[in-house]
């Protein structure tokens, strides 16, 4: 008799977790996002508060962008999650294969204040903004860094770092140096060839930046002010440029909801919620990024810092914004021109 | 032994399917700025028979080639220790040690080598961290421990009694090496060096992060091109055209060693 109440309570202890762990993954808004410090700052500062007010739980799929996008797209008509982060031109790439939903702006009337700028399409919004700008070490650089154009002095040969999963950025400034932009990017081809002795390593992860800037072995960086940032709380003395001859490249993390997701509506509470005053101040002070409602508060020691951007003049003057289509078609051509050019010996 | 033979099957269907979906994604046409591919075409196998990814294909099996000669030369001696030394506690000394990095993990020890040849712990008269040279030590490194292990069984099962009868008869420790134990572990060092060339020729993790981007294999490209631009169909393409080579590579490395190995 003992032994079976023991095997009872023992089935009963199993069975019960996962029959509530089935029931919760049912109700609950599923959210997909990178994972590390984003995944657990939305979190933090996000779905906990959303679930204190709606009661609706929310659970997390993390994986890196690609990743993500894969999945997105094998499971296209009944996603997996509910709603997604991603980055503003590879959110184009889920739009054009019909995997976003269209957002309707009457639930989400935090959207009225947030920066014309984040205001990306009728599928995703901003959520945050950085800037890929220049990163470097004093205590290694002699040599002041205040402008892109200083990336192409000779002192710095062998000293800097970027990224090759994304040129962009670079290929950017390159053309705006020589007079044109990112629809007519070959005009900084010549100038970018001349840096390609300056460079001592790509990167093809946030985490190998970081590592790189850490251990001195790229001391100079084409890198994410988010992640400058993360390095300065954790001790390493990096200075984050405010290019001073073109600004930095600004990169915005959106959010848009899942076509199919039977949960439209928890997800544009979600994303409301997410974008008002309060969760944007907020999501500044953890990620260290730019807000998007232009009414959130910014700490004293971010203001006015590369990638915050405030006022409406901030976000024109102080950031380029790249054509996200125009981005999304030219990156493989990109690629592997700079592969080919600047990467290979 | 027949019921062996559904699950067999139901095994190498999926292996199939999974190779004639990579080969039909090959085929189709990439659209930059779209995640729908086009019709069918061969484009993806024209640009990725391009000069620059040529030299990658070359550049990788340059690698393999070097890497595997010489984890086979720094490999051969340990295996002689591990298969010879008469005492137990040396024995399994040296098979701890050579297991050692089994235990550590890919990653782990690939970062600890971006320290040692990044002169953070010692000073290097050439550059080593993003060179094919520091990848270079990487892939050694990485692949001694199965080189040892499968030149160490080949050297167990050589007879000692052949190398006695020929010191015996007057040969030299030296030509006692050469013309008996060498050509008797032969298919312990053709079966560890195909091991070694073939993985090598797939490797990914250790070019990645000590070749700092600069120094990129066939699975870096293929990396490169499937999550970076997007291209899937020209990514599918270059892993067809890379499989190639290498099935075509090691059929003619398995050919031309036949005899020896025997």
């Amino acid at each position: 008799m003992r032994a079976r109440v023991l095997t009872g309570t023992l089935v009963a202890l199993l069975i019960v977790p996962l029959l509530a762990s089935a029931a919760s993954a049912q109700n609950a808004l599923v959210v997909s996002i990178w994972g590390g410090n984003w995944k657990d700052t939305v979190e933090k500062v996000v779905a906990k508060p959303f679930t204190a007010k709606t009661g609706i739980p929310v659970e997390f799929e993390v994986g890196g962008t690609i990743d993500r996008l894969a999945k997105a797209r094998v499971a296209k008509g009944s996603p997996l999650v509910d709603l997604n982060f991603t980055t503003t031109h590879v959110a184009r790439l889920y739009i054009s294969d019909g995997l976003y939903e269209k957002l309707d702006m009457a639930k989400i009337p935090n959207s009225k204040e947030i920066a014309r700028e984040a205001f990306r399409s009728e599928y995703h919004l901003g959520s945050w903004a950085y800037v890929y700008t220049v990163v470097y070490r004093p205590d290694l650089v002699k040599e002041e860094i205040a402008k892109w154009a200083d990336l192409w002095n000779p002192a710095l040969k062998g000293k800097i770092a970027m990224p090759d999963f994304d040129p962009s950025h670079i290929i950017t400034i390159a053309a705006l140096m020589e007079g044109g932009n990112e629809v007519n990017w070959q005009k900084g081809e010549g100038k970018l060839k001349q840096l390609k002795s300056s460079i001592a390593a790509f990167y093809s992860t946030d985490a190998q930046s970081q590592d790189l800037m850490k251990t001195g072995q790229a001391p100079v960086q084409v890198m994410l002010s988010v992640n400058a940032y993360h390095l300065q709380e954790q001790g390493i003395r990096v200075k984050v440029v405010q290019p001073r001859d073109y600004p930095g490249i600004v990169g915005i993390d959106t959010m848009a909801v899942m076509a199919g997701t039977k949960k439209a509506d928890a997800a544009l509470q979600f994303i409301n919620l997410a974008l008002s005053k309060e969760i944007q101040s907020e999501l500044v002070k953890a990620l260290r990024a730019g807000p998007v409602n232009t009414g959130a508060s910014v700490p004293q020691s971010l203001a006015g810092q590369p990638g915050i951007f405030v006022t409406p003049a901030q976000w024109k003057e102080r950031g380029y914004i790249m054509n996200d289509e125009v981005r999304a078609k030219n990156l493989p051509a990109w690629r592997e021109w700079f592969t080919a050019n600047i990467v290979k010996k | 032994m027949k019921f062996l033979l559904t699950p067999a099957v139901v095994v190498l269907a999926v292996f199939a399917a999974a190779l004639g979906a990579l080969f039909r994604w090959s085929l189709l046409e990439f659209i930059p700025g779209s995640l729908r591919p086009g019709g069918l075409t061969l484009a993806n196998f024209r640009s990725v028979l391009a000069p620059q990814y040529l030299d990658t294909v070359w550049e990788t099996v340059l690698l393999s080639a070097a890497t595997t000669l010489l984890t086979l030369v720094l490999s051969y001696p340990v295996a002689y220790a591990l298969a010879r030394t008469p005492s137990r506690r040396a024995r399994s000394a040296l098979l701890v040690l050579t297991l050692a990095p089994f235990f550590t993990g890919a990653i782990v020890r690939t970062y600890a080598w971006v320290l040692v040849l990044g002169n953070a712990v010692v000073t290097w008269p050439l550059p080593m961290l993003f060179t094919e040279r520091g990848v270079l030590v990487g892939l050694v490194h990485f692949s001694m421990p199965s080189m040892i292990l499968v030149l160490a069984a080949a050297l167990s099962h050589i007879d000692p009694a052949y190398e006695r009868a020929a010191a015996s008869l007057g040969a030299r420790p030296a030509r006692v090496f050469w013309r008996v134990t060498l050509p008797l572990s032969m298919p312990g060092i053709v079966s560890g060096g195909l091991i070694v060339f073939a993985w090598t020729l797939s490797a990914f993790a250790t070019p990645e992060l000590l070749g700092g981007g600069k120094v990129k294999m066939i699975a870096n490209v293929v990396k490169d091109l499937g999550l970076d631009s997007f291209n899937w169909p020209g990514a599918a393409a270059f892993a067809m055209v890379a499989l190639a080579l290498t099935l075509a590579l090691l059929a003619g490395l398995g050919r031309l060693t036949a005899g020896r190995a025997a």
